[in-house]
């Protein structure tokens, strides 16, 4: 029946079916990794970002104790208290006409008041200084360990970049490679059924050659 | 607006499907002449054209300067069988896709018709009105006429244009992808489920569950379960998934898949039509086809193509819907839980009064 309707020799029929079931294997598989192509395409431009969990974070680190100020706000008052207590028993003093040994030694008292209270600065303000010294050091430290955290982290990205780029090239590979296989071997079964076909062509070429002479 | 090519192909389907011919006494009766004889219609003159072409150049008779004309000309004619053989063979193999299961019935009925006249289908003969005639023409291409009472105007075929397209990765009849096969695959890929529930075959395996890191636990680390109503007052713990982190997780897999498929926009409209549009199956009777495929929702070929980003975006969307309703669904629902206790059939009213005095020890309300 299918000679019938192509017509020529018998086998060029059978060979043209064969043939076309040989090409469209062929293009099915270079359809196929087209596809494969763009769906690798689009996986590697859209994958997920890899979250470096060593990210560095150094920027967070501060000295808590860099910028501790002097608590002077008791010690001004306690002078002022001392000042006044010292002008009113100086009044006192001279509406009562005491002498004026009593008054220096008045004054006196006024100025060891104000010592202790110079004395209490300067012991805060060493205080602060050796917590600022303390947290500087606590600073550097965990900057440090941040430093060496981070270099982990980078290491560790590198490696998972790695590991997901081999993944998707070892796999893009081997499809494209399946696919490419497919097709080679439709298109060589697709030779194989025209050269069947050629002792029919022949058949074909004889004929109009011995009509041509 | 009516669908033509619908009606034509699935009134084609059925007629080739349904061995209504061989109730045809008229067809059982009589004979029926199948003998088109493409290639020695086509070259029943040709071996006159070549020897006259010859002689004129052999003898310096050329009507062109330099026998130019007559040069090509048997060129051409010494190539032509070899070509004939290559056009046929590549008509072959695009009509035959009418034939494949899935075959979006909204390509040219004009093809299916071709087809089933190469193939020598009862109904298809020159006794019953048909007609195919090989050409082949002056510069040196060829064509292929089909004529007869279902292609209403004749159905020509260039070879030079079926070469051009199909160089250019375009098909005269669309394939439908295979969306039952991809999507079997896709499930493998997403990331969902360990390496161990897949298969030799690359499927998953019948056990195949998603991993637990989807599954919804408890604060204490124990699993969250939804109780199902078994009925007779019987119930039993299924296992709650993380659907947001699973949609989360499958989606970049999705849209890969979708763009695979967008490099051939042939192809996403034959899905389209057969498949995504209104949910359909290809084991759909042929029958039913006609509503419940994309009909008046579908896309047509001549029309839609290129397709516009409003289509694409469409189509991923329900790409999308579909994967997820049709075949990840199954292994979210309905599962059993992998701790053996707590998978037993239970009491509803005792598991009830269970929960209503855990409830009051963890809230301190005794």
């Amino acid at each position: 029946m299918i000679g019938a309707i192509i017509g020529g020799v018998a086998s060029i029929a059978g060979g043209l079916f064969g043939s076309s079931a040989a090409k469209k294997r062929a293009r099915a598989a270079a359809k196929e990794a087209k596809r494969l192509q763009n769906k690798l395409n689009n996986l590697e431009e859209n994958r997920q970002d890899i979250v470096n969990p060593f990210q560095d974070m150094s920027a967070m680190i501060s000295n808590p104790f860099a910028n501790l100020s002097v608590a002077t706000g008791a010690a001004e008052m306690k002078i002022e208290e001392a000042d006044i207590s010292l002008a009113n028993t100086l009044d006192t003093i001279r509406s009562t006409g005491a002498s004026a040994g009593g008054a220096t030694a008045l004054a006196q008292a006024a100025l060891r008041s104000k010592k202790g209270v110079a004395a209490s600065i300067e012991m805060q303000e060493k205080q602060n200084e050796d917590k600022r010294a303390a947290g500087e050091k606590q600073k550097q430290d965990a900057l440090m360990q941040e430093g060496q955290r981070v270099q982990q982290g980078e290491a560790w990205e590198f490696a998972q970049r790695e590991q997901r780029q081999m993944q998707e090239l070892d796999r893009t590979a081997a499809m494209l490679g399946a696919s490419r296989q497919a097709q080679a071997q439709a298109q060589s079964d697709q030779t194989g059924a025209m050269t069947g076909m050629f002792g029919s062509l022949a058949g074909i070429g004889g004929a109009l050659l011995a009509n041509g002479k | 607006m009516e669908n033509k090519n619908l009606f034509q192909n699935l009134y084609l389907k059925q007629f080739n499907e349904s061995n209504a011919i061989a109730y045809n006494e008229r067809f059982v009766s009589g004979s029926s002449d199948y003998n088109f004889q493409l290639l020695d219609n086509a070259y029943r003159d040709v071996g006159r054209i070549y020897a006259k072409l010859k002689i004129a150049i052999e003898t310096n008779n050329c009507m062109s300067e330099d026998c130019a004309l007559e040069l090509t000309g048997i060129k051409n004619l010494e190539e032509s069988p070899q070509a004939s053989l290559d056009f046929l063979s590549s008509l072959i193999a695009e009509l035959g896709v009418t034939e494949e299961s899935s075959f979006d019935l909204n390509n040219n009925y004009k093809y299916t018709a071709a087809n089933s006249l190469m193939n020598g289908r009862p109904g298809f003969s020159k006794t019953d009105g048909y007609q195919a005639y090989l050409d082949l023409l002056p510069d040196g291409s060829q064509q292929i006429v089909f004529l007869g009472p279902a292609f209403e105007t004749p159905l020509v075929i260039n070879s030079a244009a079926l070469n051009a397209l199909l160089e250019s990765d375009t098909s005269l009849v669309v394939s439908t992808p295979d969306i039952n096969k991809d999507m079997l695959r896709l499930l493998t890929e997403v990331g969902l489920f360990a390496q161990d529930m897949i298969g030799e075959n690359q499927e998953l395996t019948a056990t195949a569950k998603i991993t637990e890191e989807y599954v919804m636990m408890n604060t204490d680390g124990s699993f969250d379960y939804e109780i199902i109503d078994l009925g007779n007052g019987k119930g039993r713990n299924v296992l709650k998934y993380d659907l947001e982190k699973i949609e989360k997780k499958v989606t970049p897999f999705i849209n890969a898949e979708v763009a695979g498929l967008m490099s051939s926009e042939q192809d996403v409209i034959a899905a389209w039509n057969v498949y995504i549009s209104k949910d359909t199956s290809v084991e759909e009777d042929a029958q039913m086809a006609q509503n419940a495929n994309a009909g008046d929702t579908s896309w047509i070929y001549e029309l839609d193509l290129p397709l516009q980003q409003d289509k694409k975006v469409l189509f991923e969307i329900k790409y999308k819907e579909y994967f997820m309703n049709n075949y990840l669904k199954q292994f979210t629902t309905n599962q059993l839980p992998t701790v053996k206790e707590d998978a037993a059939v239970f009491d509803l009213a005792e598991a009830k009064k269970a929960k209503a005095q855990k409830f009051l020890d963890d809230n301190d309300l005794n």
